[in-house]
């Protein structure tokens, strides 16, 4: 069978690094053809060389579509080749209604004028087409991140890709969104649509993928059928090295009198400050001293919405009581929040982590600088120390300390965030998202440190979208369903199925 | 926030050799260079440098104040109306002139900041409440910074100059700080493991500045001896670069300019930040106002006009970028000579109001397209 598009013998060089060597790879029509890899191995750079985004001539080796040789010099020139990726950063223009993001650029004209009344007929007809119960009217700014992922790749469609590339695609999204995901992706791959399919959840890979080809520093080494591979064999190429354990939560020894809580949360309903609507209703829960509780819930559930709203970040308090530390802590600032031992470590990194052209210095002591100074001025010396300590023990990868933030990679970048956090010296901390698009090796890492925070005695609440990271990581979990507690689980009682359920609601919460 | 110098500081310094090259040779008599018009020139040049130092306050954390020069006018109007017309000894009335501006600029920056209402608005207003404020306040007329033709605080702020000998005295006292700090830093990068500054590198550039030190007392002590305005600015942009470079507020400016809600998160207090910022702009603009004044003698319905704009052009010519987040003193220092030496440069070759305007509208423009082209391929990367 022909390939649809076929890279050969691809070498793409930066000032100082290889990004990618020698590496070729084939799509055939109506596969699903997953690339694996850790961050960094090459996937990102050689989706920017199949999108255009690296013009012809600036790499070696030769791109083929179909059974002609491609030589984009432009991402416009890989659209007209049928090409389309859906990119980790949305590229939706928020303000503009889904429809009016579908047909944009090319909206069908009538006397010279929009054909409005077209555009919405036919982006209406294209969502049904796929399956996909968004409102064409709606504005996207008021759209979760799934269901923009959706809107992007019936943007795709509409433009007649036959070749879909998805980088990280469900990152972002709750498991019911990644099964509807995978839905359409399957009944794409029906209609004979090519798909390059790039994700670290290893699950979806060998749900989805016909074929699996691995990336590791940049060069392809190994490609399977799906059939004829496992997790662990992809996961060890992936890395060159044998993981033993995904998650490494260390069972605690409870002594008999249970420590007091250092968070309790009792009776908490909030308030959404535009639309005055209450997003979070009567939420109970406590988090001791070296406990990780986990928190899960589909997309639109309220985990954010309670870690930013307990920060000071969000939400206006309608009921309900939180102490922390034994202290009532009242609505106030997240300065004030973060002063008196509480720390938010945000889903998003790189909008609500980093000060991004700044450096991974300044980003590491960003929040505990007050405790730096001597006679007003930072005490150079000192922070330099701390950061250092940070790096070293975090092991960031980056040249040095006055590397710029954005440069990292997105493991090492949440680890900055991280670092910044724990140098707060917090008593309890929020992780959001701790791990999201980020490599395995990150994820081992990031899992270790938050043994040691609980060994430490700190406490930790933890959001996940992933359920085996959920139940590996936490002692209990809460799980949230549109804004309620939908059911407490201890790790003993926690199965993918029972917290899938208590996240949809269809279960009678069981009673902590 | 390196403080190594990179290919923009050169381009800057090249510009500026440019425009005085430009100048040195076109105007007739060489009169550009002569000490008395070097002396003028930096006088001129301090205060435009000291307002736009303090402009880079709200610049750093993404705002922008448009109402300083308005602002420059009222306070040194205030503060003649208390010499002349009310007789305060000059002190006093400098000291109320501050706190005006301090309550001022405080209340628009928590305007700003607590009604979420754009500093572009807010200052435009400011702009023209000022400027109707002024001219009530000087009732139109032209009010002289001295009573009885007796020199005071508030008129010798530009006619007072350093003796010859304090002069070199003062240069002396900063090359040796700048041997000292720079000492300093070289051991401290060496415990940290980084790379020591060159040696040799080192001493050129000590030697460099220590020879530009002297040759400029020695320039200025040519006409009259160093201005008191440059002390002023010294003093000024001295406090202003350890408060962004050395303290936490200063980061914060930084991090608030670079990323808004990563720095709320951070746990960074952003509305007493921001509107320390404004109020620290506020007590510069009274400084200023005061120089302003003084340099033309007496308070007149014109003093301040446009001064907000060669303010912005020398921070957005010295890299401060308009987002927020980038850029320091040493730039808005190179940004005010080289906006200096312009207006300078075209007032000695007679060049009409008209024109002058124009040059100036298009320098801003330039500066900016720059900062956004530079921002653009900073991106891009």
């Amino acid at each position: 069978m022909n390939a649809v598009l076929s890279a050969r013998q691809i070498t793409k060089r930066f000032p100082g690094v290889t990004a990618l060597r020698d590496v070729s790879f084939d799509l055939r029509p109506g596969e699903i053809h997953a690339l694996c890899g850790e961050n960094g191995a090459g996937k990102s750079t050689l989706i920017k060389l199949l999108s255009g985004l690296h013009p012809h001539g600036s790499y070696e080796g030769e791109l083929q579509v179909g059974d002609e040789i491609a030589r984009f010099a432009s991402i416009s020139d890989a659209e007209r080749a049928g090409i389309a990726v859906i990119y980790q950063e949305l590229a939706l223009v928020e303000q503009l209604s889904v429809a009016e993001n579908i047909f944009l650029g090319a909206e069908p004209t009538r006397f010279g004028l929009i054909d409005w009344p077209r555009v919405h007929r036919e982006a209406g007809a294209l969502l049904k087409q796929f399956g996909v119960q968004i409102d064409p009217d709606a504005d996207c700014s008021r759209l979760g991140v799934g269901e923009k992922q959706l809107v992007e790749i019936v943007k795709a469609l509409r433009k007649n890709s036959r070749i879909l590339i998805l980088d990280e695609p469900t990152a972002a999204l709750a498991e019911h969104e990644v099964q509807i995901l995978l839905g359409i992706l399957r009944e794409l791959r029906h209609r004979g649509i090519a798909c390059i399919y790039i994700s670290h959840r290893l699950e979806e890979v060998f749900a989805l993928a016909d074929r699996i080809t691995v990336l590791r520093d940049g060069a392809s080494v190994a490609s399977f059928a799906t059939p004829e591979t496992s997790p662990s064999e992809v996961i060890r190429h992936m890395v060159g090295r044998e993981i033993q354990e995904l998650f490494p939560r260390r069972s605690r020894s409870r002594s008999a009198d249970a420590p007091p809580p250092s968070l309790r949360v009792q009776g908490l309903s909030v308030a959404d400050r535009h639309s005055r609507r209450l997003r979070l209703h009567e939420i109970s829960f406590a988090v001791a001293p070296g406990e990780v509780l986990g928190i899960g819930g589909l997309m639109g559930a309220g985990r954010t919405e309670l870690l930013s709203h307990l920060f000071g970040a969000w939400g206006e308090r309608r009921a309900g009581r939180v102490e922390l530390m034994g202290r009532e802590l009242p609505p106030l600032s997240p300065a004030e929040v973060l002063r008196r031992g509480l720390v938010l470590v945000s889903e998003d990194r790189r909008r609500y982590g980093l000060v991004l052209e700044q450096s991974v210095g300044f980003n590491l002591s960003l929040s505990s600088l007050s405790g730096l100074t001597r006679a007003g001025l930072i005490d150079a010396r000192r922070e330099f120390e701390q950061n250092q300590r940070s790096f070293q023990s975090l092991r960031v990868k980056a040249p040095g300390l006055d590397s710029p933030a954005g440069k990292l990679s997105g493991g090492n970048q949440q680890k900055v965030v991280l670092g910044k956090a724990l140098m707060t010296e917090p008593r309890v901390i929020f992780l959001d998202e701790p791990t999201r698009g980020i490599d395995v090796g990150a994820k081992q890492e990031i899992y270790e440190l938050i043994n040691q925070l609980t060994d430490a005695g700190q406490a930790v609440v933890l959001v996940s979208s992933e359920l085996p990271e959920l139940i590996g990581m936490s002692d209990r979990i809460l799980m949230l369903h549109e804004g309620r507690i939908g059911g407490e689980f201890t790790r003993a009682e926690a199965t993918p199925e029972r917290l899938l359920q208590a996240a949809m609601g269809t279960t009678e919460p069981i009673a902590a | 926030m390196s403080s190594r110098f990179s290919l923009r500081d050169f381009s800057l310094l090249l510009a500026l050799l440019a425009i005085a090259g430009f100048f040195a040779v076109q105007v007739p008599g060489g009169q550009f260079l002569s000490a008395r018009n070097l002396s003028l020139l930096i006088i001129d040049f301090s205060i435009t440098a000291t307002l736009a130092i303090g402009m880079l306050l709200v610049i750093l954390p993404g705002h922008i104040d448009l109402s300083v020069g308005s602002g420059v006018g009222l306070i040194g109007g205030i503060g003649a109306v208390l010499v002349t017309h009310q007789d305060w000894p000059a002190p006093l009335a400098l000291l109320a002139g501050i706190a005006v501006a301090l309550l001022l600029w405080f209340g628009m920056g928590t305007l700003i900041v607590r009604q979420r209402i754009p500093a572009f608005i807010i200052t435009l207003g400011g702009l023209l409440v000022f400027k109707g404020l002024f001219w009530l306040v000087i009732n139109n007329q032209t009010v002289p910074v001295v009573t009885g033709g007796r020199a005071n605080l508030f008129s010798s702020l530009t006619t007072y100059y350093l003796p010859h000998v304090a002069g070199y005295v003062l240069a002396a006292i900063v090359v040796l700080a700048l041997i000292f700090f720079r000492l300093k830093r070289r051991a401290q990068r060496s415990a940290q493991g980084m790379a020591a500054d060159d040696a040799e590198l080192t001493f050129l550039q000590l030697f460099l500045a220590a020879q530009v030190a002297f040759f400029f007392v020695l320039l200025m002590n040519q006409f009259r001896g160093v201005p008191l305005p440059f002390l002023i600015l010294g003093a000024v942009a001295g406090v202003v670069w350890v408060l962004t470079r050395h303290t936490p507020w200063g980061r914060y400016l930084y991090a608030i300019g670079g990323n808004e809600e990563a720095a709320l998160i951070s746990g960074i207090p952003i509305a007493r930040v921001t509107v320390g910022a404004f109020t620290g702009l506020g007590v510069i603009v009274a400084l200023t106002g005061f120089m302003q004044t003084a340099y033309g003698g007496a308070s007149t319905t014109t003093v301040g006009d446009l001064m907000e704009l060669d303010a912005v052009a020398a921070c957005v010519i010295g890299g401060v970028s308009l987002k927020g987040g980038r850029g320091g003193v040493l730039g808005v220092l190179f940004g005010a000579l080289i906006m200096a030496c312009l207006l300078n440069g075209m007032t000695l070759l007679a060049v009409q109001p008209e024109q002058k305007f124009i040059a100036r509208g298009l320098v801003l423009i330039l500066a900016v397209w720059m900062d956004m082209r530079l921002n653009r391929t900073a991106l891009s990367h």
